[in-house]
């Protein structure tokens, strides 16, 4: 099946409580994710975009189930998993996702040998023999470049570059061959030859093994190159969604022009326009009903601040959530 | 043109139980008034210990084995203590890796400055430092009114931005920005940038921009060092180092970068991981990674050289050079 949809994320919101103590109830709420709606189709990346603190690190956790969300719907493979109750459905959803962290020197317990964190996901899945496992974390150690793979089996963490750490997490999140990823910011700690490295080895893995990927990143330029599509986020919300080209060309929401108009140039003769936006970012803590780029954008008007923009399809498959522009093409202006 | 910083075969060296880090290793270069050089390099090539020199503030078990640091006529490496506590911050100041994460959080951000100022200018007043504050603030773009206010009421921009004041309190001639933005998002960093290099022009001051940044040198420095390993492997103007890199490793930077302008590019890897500079090898250091490597390469070192008018390379095989670009086009 080719259109086969992996992920769909349904009005998904999770709020944090921002309580005085422990004792008080909470009257305030940050609003991290405010109704998120996307899908992500088999062999799929979708990359989340966006200046930290927006809420990209949020979605991701609460997708794999690691916060549980506020209010919405996570349909995954068909099914509804947005609360698993039973042992059953935790299992199958945790052996057929994954997480891969920004930080390999966190994200590595440093007590265990690199076969026995590799391995991890197949010891709780109770998965094969010892000997099958063995054959397993070779072959994926091999095929993230660890290698001979057999010289560093019974090392620990430490005894490896920030290079091979991130190689060993990616390993452990494949070795089970899931069907869906959540990469958070994977290659933003590593250095720019070896950044490269571990990104053109997980476009190789995710096109072999066909899996599906959230790829989130801080940089419009590593999103450019590693997703199919690619959604902005500002304050919780999604604000605009589309083909990667076509979001990278053909911006529409005001933020996002302000977003690539950012993004320095590596070519010493280009000059490139300053930003226009004013201020900086907040923090979404029960924010008013509006537009929430409202008191930065330069073309906010009178309805703005009246109500929120809706993600609207403006044609063939581009969104965007401001009242510049009209349902299936053509602006207001 | 007058040269404010002129280094010349500079060599700094860690002292560990393992053995000797050269982490700065036959170091030169010359920087002139009111230009800006770009110093970049993957983390652990010595960008740090090459500024970290020239402020002279190394750790204990650091050594300049040999080598001229001239600023002001001066050789830093020979100066004493309380000499070079007079360069430092009015001749020669520093924004450091990760400041803003420095600040002292239980003083107010004005007077944070306003010490730095009367250290180093006992005869200024308490009233004309808080004056010569409040100008600094409009300058890097920070309200006056915010210099009461603590760190903790500051945002990561604005933090930068007071670092960014503080560096300038006592109008040096030459400031040292060690990764001024890597931590900052992308339209703060835009900002600030912007700030930097608006504030280099109207003092004509020297700049050395720190960066693993391509993109970020290519918008703020006339001129760039590529470093690899503790040595500078290539130094010329930017443009030709963007268009005509003749360094094996800078070219290869130069197309592992992924952009949003133009057509989308296959990237291209530099395989395998820069070296430990513990016990570092007689050969030269980009041998491993190499794919024009020769036998040669692997028996010596490359010898820094002018290999064109103003460009500088440490390469037995350079790249790109207008001879052979000639050639191939001929
Ligand atoms: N566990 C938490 N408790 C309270 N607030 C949180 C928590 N995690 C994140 N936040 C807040 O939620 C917002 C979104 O954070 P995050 O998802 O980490 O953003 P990003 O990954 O885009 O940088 C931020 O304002 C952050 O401070
Ligand atoms: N105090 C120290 N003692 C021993 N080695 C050090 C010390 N400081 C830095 N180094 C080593 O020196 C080399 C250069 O470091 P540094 O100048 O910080 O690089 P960069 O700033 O380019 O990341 C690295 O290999 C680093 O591990
Ligand atoms: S909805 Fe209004 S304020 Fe929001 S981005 Fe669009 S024009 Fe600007
Ligand atoms: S000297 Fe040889 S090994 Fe070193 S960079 Fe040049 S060609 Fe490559
Ligand atoms: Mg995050
Ligand atoms: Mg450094």
């Amino acid at each position: 099946m080719p259109d086969e949809i992996v992920l769909k994320v349904e009005n998904l919101s999770k709020f944090f409580p921002m309580k005085k103590s422990v004792f008080s109830r909470a009257k305030h709420f940050l609003h991290a994710v405010d109704n998120l709606n996307f899908q992500i189709e088999k062999g799929k990346v979708l990359s989340l975009v966006g200046e930290s603190g927006c809420g990209k690190t949020t979605t991701g956790k609460t997708i794999l189930k690691l916060y549980e969300p506020t209010g919405g719907k996570i349909t995954f493979l068909g099914k509804d998993v947005t609360h698993l109750h039973e042992t059953e459905d935790k299992k199958w959803f945790h052996s057929k996702t994954q997480m891969i962290f920004q930080d390999p020197f966190e994200s590595l317990n440093p007590r265990k040998t690199i076969f026995d964190i590799v391995a991890e996901p197949m010891n709780i899945q109770n998965f094969g023999t010892l000997r099958k496992r063995e054959l397993m974390v070779m072959d994926i150690l091999k095929r993230v470049g660890i290698s001979p793979p057999d010289a560093f089996l019974w090392r620990y963490p430490h005894e490896l570059s920030g290079g091979q750490r991130q190689r060993v997490a990616i390993a452990r999140a494949l070795v089970m061959k899931p069907e869906f990823v959540v990469a958070d910011e994977p290659t933003s700690m590593l250095d720019v030859s070896i950044r490269t490295q571990v990104m053109k080895l997980m476009m190789e893995l995710i096109k072999e093994m066909n899996m599906s990927f959230l790829y989130i990143t801080h940089d419009l330029a590593v999103a450019r190159y590693m997703a199919d599509e690619i959604s902005v986020m500002y304050l919780g919300r999604m604000v605009e969604y589309a083909n990667s080209e076509e979001l990278i060309n053909n911006p529409l929401h005001p933020y996002t022009k302000a977003l690539i108009s950012a993004v320095p140039v590596p070519d010493p003769e280009f000059k490139r326009k300053s930003v226009e936006i004013k201020g900086g970012i907040g923090k979404p803590i029960d924010p008013l009903p509006r537009c929430r780029f409202y008191d930065r954008c330069p073309f906010a008007m009178e309805i703005c601040n009246q109500k929120e923009p809706e993600l609207l399809d403006v044609g063939q498959n581009h969104k965007v959530a401001c009242f510049l522009y009209k349902k299936d093409g053509g602006t207001i202006a | 043109m007058k040269a404010v910083l002129e280094i010349k075969n500079l060599k700094m060296y860690y002292d560990t139980q393992a053995g000797q880090v050269k982490a700065a290793d036959d170091i030169s270069f010359s920087l002139y008034e009111g230009e800006s050089m770009g110093l970049v390099g993957e983390s652990g090539c010595g960008k740090t210990s090459v500024s970290m020199s020239i402020m002279r503030l190394l750790p204990e078990n650091a050594r300049i084995i040999s080598g001229n640091i001239f600023f002001g006529g001066k050789d830093i490496v020979k100066l004493s203590n309380e000499e070079m506590n007079k360069i430092r911050w009015a001749g020669i100041s520093m924004i450091f890796q990760a400041a803003m994460n420095s600040l002292n959080p239980v003083y107010r951000v004005g007077d944070q400055i306003i010490e730095a100022i009367t250290t180093h200018e006992p005869d200024v007043t308490f009233e004309e430092a808080r004056q010569r504050v409040a100008s600094l603030y409009k300058l890097v773009g920070l309200d006056p009114e915010r210099m009461d206010n603590y760190p903790h009421e500051y945002s990561g921009g604005m933090k930068q931005r007071a670092v960014i004041a503080m560096s300038l309190a006592c109008n040096p001639k030459l400031i040292i920005a060690d990764e001024p933005t890597t931590a900052l998002d992308v339209i703060v960093q835009d900002t600030i940038l912007r700030e930097l290099e608006k504030i280099q022009k109207k003092l004509n001051m020297s700049m050395i921009y720190i960066s693993h940044d391509i993109a970020v040198i290519a918008e703020v420095a006339s001129k760039i060092a590529i470093m690899y390993a503790g040595k500078i492997v290539e130094m010329s103007d930017s443009v030709t180092i963007f268009k005509r890199p003749a360094h094996p490793y800078t070219v290869g930077l130069m197309s592992s970068f992924p952009s949003i302008r133009g057509a989308k590019k296959e990237l291209v890897t530099i395989p395998g991981e820069p070296p430990n500079l513990l016990n570092a090898p007689d050969h030269c250091r980009f041998a491993p990674r190499c794919p024009f490597a020769t036998d040669e390469c692997w028996k010596k070192e490359p010898s820094y050289e002018e290999i064109e008018d103003n460009h500088f390379v440490a390469c037995f095989h350079p790249q790109n050079l207008k001879k052979q670009v000639r050639a191939n086009a001929g």
